[in-house]
């Protein structure tokens, strides 16, 4: 990944291999009201999908200078299982964490790249990836940490 | 008649050119004394039109109105006082007793026009010049016409209530009751805030009169778990009630206990004049022998359809009996009401679990009607490392333990998460236990969802409340039988987006302690699995919850839902009230022609039910 493109279009992709990994998900979903919420989710990551096709054709700019609230609630929750009997609660842990793992490595590109636009790209994505993160940590905070 | 008579009325002509002694306006006003009892003034803004001026007003000078940019506020009929200045006799009665202090009156008294149907205005409402005014008569400061503090309830004091589950509020004697009733201005702003839309103002009067049959015949009208929610409703209509204003709001609940209390179970049947013996013909299935479950079952067995009930545990009440501690309702209260729903002969399968047992499908073949009220049983998982450790105890399952005579094997030194009121009670009860309680929560104590008079028994009673404690991990303590948690200092950040602030774990301020064990307690989710994928595809479920149309009824024709699993407020009286509203879906459903020219209940006409 040498070019701008390049970079968008991986990023690109792996938002639609997100919306895709949903659509199973909500596809395979047993219990109730799960495959809307999947569905849902999958809905989530076109739209990010389509904000960085817009940054792709020039229609808007990342804002790697913007400072995102990181709720850090992901950061210590167990890894849980994507079975289809998956409760809303875990759903909510699997998106938080492939958010997080997304940022992680973004940040880690941005760092191992020389200074240039394509490492500005990285932390933008990054940045990108820390508001889909807080996106679903808010959700997980509302709806269940309600009494916590 | 002499010369003199006869001459006058020329002499009066001359009358007719003289200045008149009468103007049509004062050139010099004078402004009145600083207190004048003039033109009123509202603050329409603080006012909640409750009508106090309105009883009080001997002239009935006083209308209330409604206008339109204070309906539908929450606590606010509406309604904004009208005033008429041919009837007013500025008594002031009015303003003394206003129950927001958002009445007074201006030192004001000149206003003139031709047309006297003029002398009609909404205070505060309509634009009059003397709104602004800084005088005038207004109440003096710490006079009220009723008492503004509520009559105390009598308490175990903190040292004696954790020494036992003995009940810790005693109850009203019957001087203290009806002083208390005698605080009620009798608005009703409450009647339309409680879910079940209780005739609260009726029933208080039934204790002024010492009628307390009546009290009784009208609380059963909407509810008939009356004396489980004179101990533990959430009563939100105490939060709005106007007396609360400027003082204490009434003890409705504490009222509602006191006529409970006053009539032996036995008079029931003669005072409530149910027909246990009335049959129409239908046959109706409820999941859940809790309050929303029996509540429907109350109200269908009036319409004299046959009811069978089938609950999984062994007793009715569900969350009442087996998440609510005695100290809060005990259990001899709850079964007064339990055992006059279930004398009207409603067939009770206890340990017949739906799904296991009978399968659902089963149910919808055999009745004419079904009604889920299910609950919320299943414990949340805090998803932490090490949470399967064996001295992580469910605060569900701590307090079925106590209610069922077992004991939970909590230890000497506990940590309660969470700020519900599961978390609350899970903590009493494990102060009675004996336990030395620290709890931890997440967000501030003002952030609490627990009921505020829980969180404040809590402290009294000992228990130690760690606020902004984020629980991270749980791991194995030196000695087997303990545990260890670790929890980090939480900073409470502005959400960008709005809304409440959230906390955000520092990393830099962690903190480690050892305990006998740790009650998780945040909260509590649905279980559906009863239902197969089939069926739950066909009733719209969202977020592991019901959400019921009209009469709470689901897009399967014949099924109908309410309680904890089908609304958000997941309390007892929204759940009785949810039985309440399906009783009545059920009898238009199964019988249609006897509705047929009747509209649907819309929310703001559904108090107490058409017919009930």
């Amino acid at each position: 990944m040498n070019t701008v493109d390049e970079v968008l279009d991986y990023a690109i992709d792996q938002e639609q291999q997100a919306a895709d990994f949903y659509a199973s998900m909500a596809e395979r979903a047993e219990k109730a009201g799960m495959k809307k919420i999947f569905l849902d989710f999958a809905e989530e990551e076109i739209r990010h999908k389509e904000r960085l096709l817009a940054v792709k054709a020039g229609e808007r700019e990342l804002t790697p200078e913007q400072e995102v609230l990181d709720l850090k609630i992901s950061d210590y929750l167990v890894e849980v299982d994507e079975n289809p009997n998956i409760s809303y609660q875990d759903a909510l842990i699997v998106a938080m964490k492939r958010e997080r793992a997304a940022y992680e490595l973004y940040s880690d590109m941005a760092e191992k790249v020389p200074e240039s636009n394509i490492r500005q790209l990285f932390v933008g994505l990054a940045k990108e990836e820390a508001k889909h993160k807080l996106f679903f940590e808010s959700e997980y905070d509302e709806r269940v940490l309600m009494d916590n | 008649m002499n010369l003199k008579d006869l001459l006058s009325p020329f002499f009066v002509w001359q009358r007719a050119f003289e200045k008149p002694y009468t103007t049509m306006k004062p050139t010099i006003e004078r402004p009145g004394a600083p207190a004048y009892r003039g033109f009123h003034i509202n603050v329409a803004e603080t006012c909640v039109g409750c009508g106090s001026c309105h009883t009080i007003c001997q002239n009935h000078a006083i209308d209330m109105v409604p206008v339109e940019e204070f309906e539908g506020r929450p606590g606010d009929s509406g309604l904004r006082p009208r005033f008429d200045y041919g009837r007013c006799c500025w008594c002031g009665l009015c303003v003394d007793i206003c129950t927001a202090a958002s009445l007074r009156m201006s030192n004001e008294y000149a206003w003139f026009t031709d047309d006297p149907n003029e002398f009609h205005f909404t205070a505060g409402v309509d634009d009059k010049s003397w709104q602004q005014n800084e005088h005038g008569y207004r109440r003096a400061e710490g006079y009220h016409l009723y008492p503004p503090k509520r009559i105390p309830m009598d308490m175990l004091s903190p040292e004696e209530s954790v020494q036992s589950f003995d009940e810790v509020a005693r109850g009203y004697s019957e001087d203290q009751a009806k002083r208390e009733a005698d605080r009620c201005v009798e608005c009703g702003i409450c009647v339309a805030t409680c879910p079940a839309h209780m005739d609260v103002p009726d029933y208080i009067r039934s204790i002024r009169d010492g009628d307390y049959e009546n009290g009784l015949q009208l609380m059963y009208r909407t509810n008939p778990f009356p004396a489980t929610c004179g101990r533990i409703c959430t009563r939100r209509c105490e939060s709005v009630c106007p007396v609360g204003i400027l003082g204490e709001p009434v003890a409705i609940r504490w009222l509602k206990r006191f006529i409970v209390d006053q009539v032996d179970a036995k008079d029931y049947n003669r005072i409530l004049n149910d027909d246990a013996g009335k049959q129409s013909g239908h046959r109706v299935a409820i999941v859940g022998a809790g309050p929303g479950g029996l509540s429907a079952a109350y109200y269908l067995r009036r319409y004299g359809h046959a009811v069978s009930v089938f609950e999984a545990q062994t007793k009715a009440g569900g969350m009442l009996r087996y998440g609510v501690p005695s100290y809060r309702l005990a259990d001899a209260d709850l079964d007064k009401d339990i055992e006059y729903i279930v004398s009207l002969g409603v067939d009770m399968n206890y340990n017949t679990r739906i799904g296991k047992d009978i399968p659902f499908e089963q149910l919808l073949q055999d009745y004419d009607a079904v009604f889920m009220s299910t609950g919320l049983s299943l414990p949340s998982s805090m998803r932490i490392q090490g949470e399967d450790h064996p001295r992580v105890l469910s605060g569900l399952q701590v307090l079925a333990d106590v209610a069922n005579g077992r004991d939970p094997g909590i230890g000497r030194k506990v940590a309660v998460i969470g700020g519900g009121n599961v978390a609350m009670d899970a903590s009493r009860v494990s102060r009675r236990l004996g336990a030395e309680v620290t709890i931890l929560y997440r967000r501030r104590i003002a952030d609490m969802p627990a009921d505020t008079e829980e969180i404040h028994e809590s402290q009294e009673e000992g228990c130690t409340i760690v606020p902004q404690a984020i629980p991270v991990e749980i791991v194995d303590a030196p000695d087997a039988d303990q545990v260890t948690i670790r929890w980090g200092e939480a900073e409470m950040v502005q959400d960008p987006k709005g809304g409440r602030p959230r906390p955000v774990l520092q990393e830099d301020r962690m903190h480690e302690e050892t305990y006998d064990c740790i009650i998780s307690a945040i909260g509590q989710g649905s279980d559906l699995d009863y239902l197969t994928r089939d069926v739950q595809e066909q009733l719209a479920i969202e977020w592991g919850k019901f959400s019921p149309g009209e009469y709470q009824r689901t897009p399967l024709q014949k099924v109908f839902v309410g309680g904890d699993v089908a609304n958000r407020t997941a309390d007892a009286i929204s759940a009785i009230e949810d039985g309440h509203h399906a009783a009545r879906g059920i009898e238009r459903f199964l019988n249609p022609d006897a509705y047929k020219n009747s509209e649907p209940e819309s929310d703001s006409s559904r108090p107490g039910g058409e017919d009930q």
